[in-house]
C-alpha cells in the first residue's frame, strides 16, 4: 500500500517536472499593412495550438479576443492607441507584449 | 646542382608545412547566431583562413544558397536566397578576395542558412575543394528543426544546438554523406580568431588568442563509427567545424575534389 502511494507520488513530481521543463514564448511583429502578427509556442519546441490571445487596451478593456491557429500564429488588425498583447497559455503559462515594444 | 634541389625541397617544405597550419574554412558570418527579436541580419559569404584572418580565396557565385526556416511543430519552410546575394571584396590580414553578401528579415524560430559552393580549384594541389555550409540562427528562444538534416549531400547535422553553447559546454554534431553517417570522419576545426568587420567587409587587425605552436591554430579531431563528434567549447565565439572529403571518390571537372561539411557554433560566457 505504501509503495502504491510513494508510485502515485512519484508519477506526480514527474509529470511537474516535465510541465515545468518548458517556457511559454509569444513574439509580436507589425506586418506593416496595419495588421499584427504574434508566434506563441514553448521552448521544447510544442506547438501553441489553441492557445487563447487577448488585446487589451491601456485601461484593460478587451479590444479582441482569439485563438493561436494551426500554426500557432494569431494575426489581428493593429489597435488605434496603447495595447498590450496577452498569450494565456494557462497557469504560469502568460505572457504579455506591450503593442509599443512591437516591430516589423 | 645539390645545394640547388635541397634548397628547393626546403622551399617546398616550407610552403607545405604554411599550408597545412591553417584550414580553408567557408563562412556563413552574421553577428548574432541567437536573436532576441526579429528583424533584418546582415550576412557575409566568406571562403577564407579564420583563425590567422588570413588568404581569402575568391568565391564564384554559388551553386546553392538558401534557408530552412522552422519553428516549434510548424513544417520547415525553404527559401532560395541565391539571387539576393551581391558581390563584394573582402579583405584579409594578407590579402582580398571575392565573397558575396545579403540580408535577411528573420521572425521567430529556427533559421538554418546553407550554402553549396562552386568546387574551388586549389592550384598548388591541382584539387577542388568544395565545402557545404550551415550555420542556423535562432530568434526569441523557440526551437525548430536546427537537429534535422536539410539535404546538402555534406552535412554536419548538429546534436546540440549550435546557437545555445556556454564556454565549457560540448558540441556534438554527426557527419553525414548523403544522408547516412561517415565513420571516423576526420573534423578540423578553427576559432573565428580577428572578428569580422561588416562595414568595412574585413578582419579585425588583432587576435583575441595566441596559438602557442601550430598544432592549436587547426585542431584535428575524429568522429566515432557513427559520424558523431565531441568537442569542449574552451572560449566564447565562433568555431568552425569542418568533416573533410566525406565522399573519397568525388570528383570535378576530371580532378580530385574534397567534398566538406562546415557547421559554425557560437558560444558565450556565462555573467
Amino acid at each position: 500500500m505504501l509503495f502504491r502511494i510513494s508510485a502515485v507520488v512519484v508519477t506526480l513530481l514527474a509529470s511537474v517536472t516535465i510541465a515545468s521543463a518548458h517556457t511559454p514564448l509569444c513574439s509580436c511583429f507589425d506586418n506593416g499593412d496595419n495588421t499584427i502578427t504574434c508566434e506563441g509556442g514553448f521552448s521544447d519546441g510544442s506547438s501553441a495550438s489553441g492557445v487563447a490571445m487577448h488585446i487589451q487596451a491601456a485601461n484593460g478593456k478587451v479590444l479582441l479576443e482569439g485563438k493561436m491557429n494551426e500554426n500557432s500564429e494569431f494575426t489581428f488588425p493593429k489597435p488605434q492607441g496603447d495595447y498590450v498583447v496577452a498569450f494565456d497559455g494557462g497557469d504560469g503559462h502568460q505572457i504579455k507584449v506591450p503593442g509599443n515594444e512591437i516591430a516589423k | 646542382m645539390k645545394t640547388k634541389l635541397i634548397t628547393l625541397l626546403a622551399g617546398a617544405t616550407v610552403l607545405c608545412s604554411a599550408a597545412v597550419a591553417s584550414a580553408h574554412f567557408q563562412m556563413i558570418y552574421t553577428p548574432e547566431m541567437a536573436i532576441v527579436k526579429g528583424g533584418t541580419i546582415p550576412l557575409k559569404l566568406v571562403f577564407t583562413h579564420p583563425f590567422e584572418a588570413g588568404h581569402t580565396m575568391d568565391m564564384a557565385k554559388p551553386e546553392q544558397f538558401f534557408v530552412v526556416s522552422s519553428r516549434g511543430e510548424n513544417e520547415p519552410k525553404r527559401t532560395d536566397l541565391l539571387e539576393t546575394i551581391k558581390p563584394i571584396t573582402w579583405t584579409s590580414l594578407t590579402n582580398s578576395g571575392k565573397a558575396w553578401e545579403t540580408s535577411y528579415q528573420v521572425r521567430g524560430g529556427d533559421h538554418a542558412f546553407c550554402l553549396v559552393p562552386v568546387p574551388y580549384l586549389e592550384k598548388e594541389e591541382d584539387a577542388y575543394i568544395q565545402q557545404n555550409t550551415k550555420v542556423i540562427v535562432n530568434v526569441g528562444g523557440e526551437p525548430g528543426s536546427w537537429n534535422q538534416p536539410v539535404g546538402m549531400a555534406a552535412e554536419i547535422v548538429p546534436m546540440a544546438k549550435p546557437y545555445d553553447r556556454w564556454t565549457g559546454n560540448v558540441f556534438q554534431g554527426q557527419v553525414l554523406f548523403n544522408g547516412k553517417p561517415v565513420p571516423n570522419a576526420e573534423v578540423e576545426i578553427e576559432f573565428m580568431n580577428h572578428k569580422p568587420q561588416l562595414e568595412s567587409n574585413s578582419f579585425a587587425k588583432e587576435a583575441e588568442v595566441v596559438a602557442p605552436q601550430d598544432a592549436y591554430v587547426l585542431q584535428t579531431i575524429f568522429a566515432d563509427a557513427n559520424g558523431v563528434f565531441t568537442f569542449g567549447i574552451p572560449r566564447a565565439g565562433w568555431w568552425g567545424f569542418a568533416a573533410l572529403g566525406v565522399d573519397p571518390e568525388y570528383k570535378f571537372q576530371g580532378k580530385e575534389c574534397s567534398l566538406d561539411a562546415v557547421i559554425w557554433i557560437q558560444a558565450k560566457d556565462m555573467k
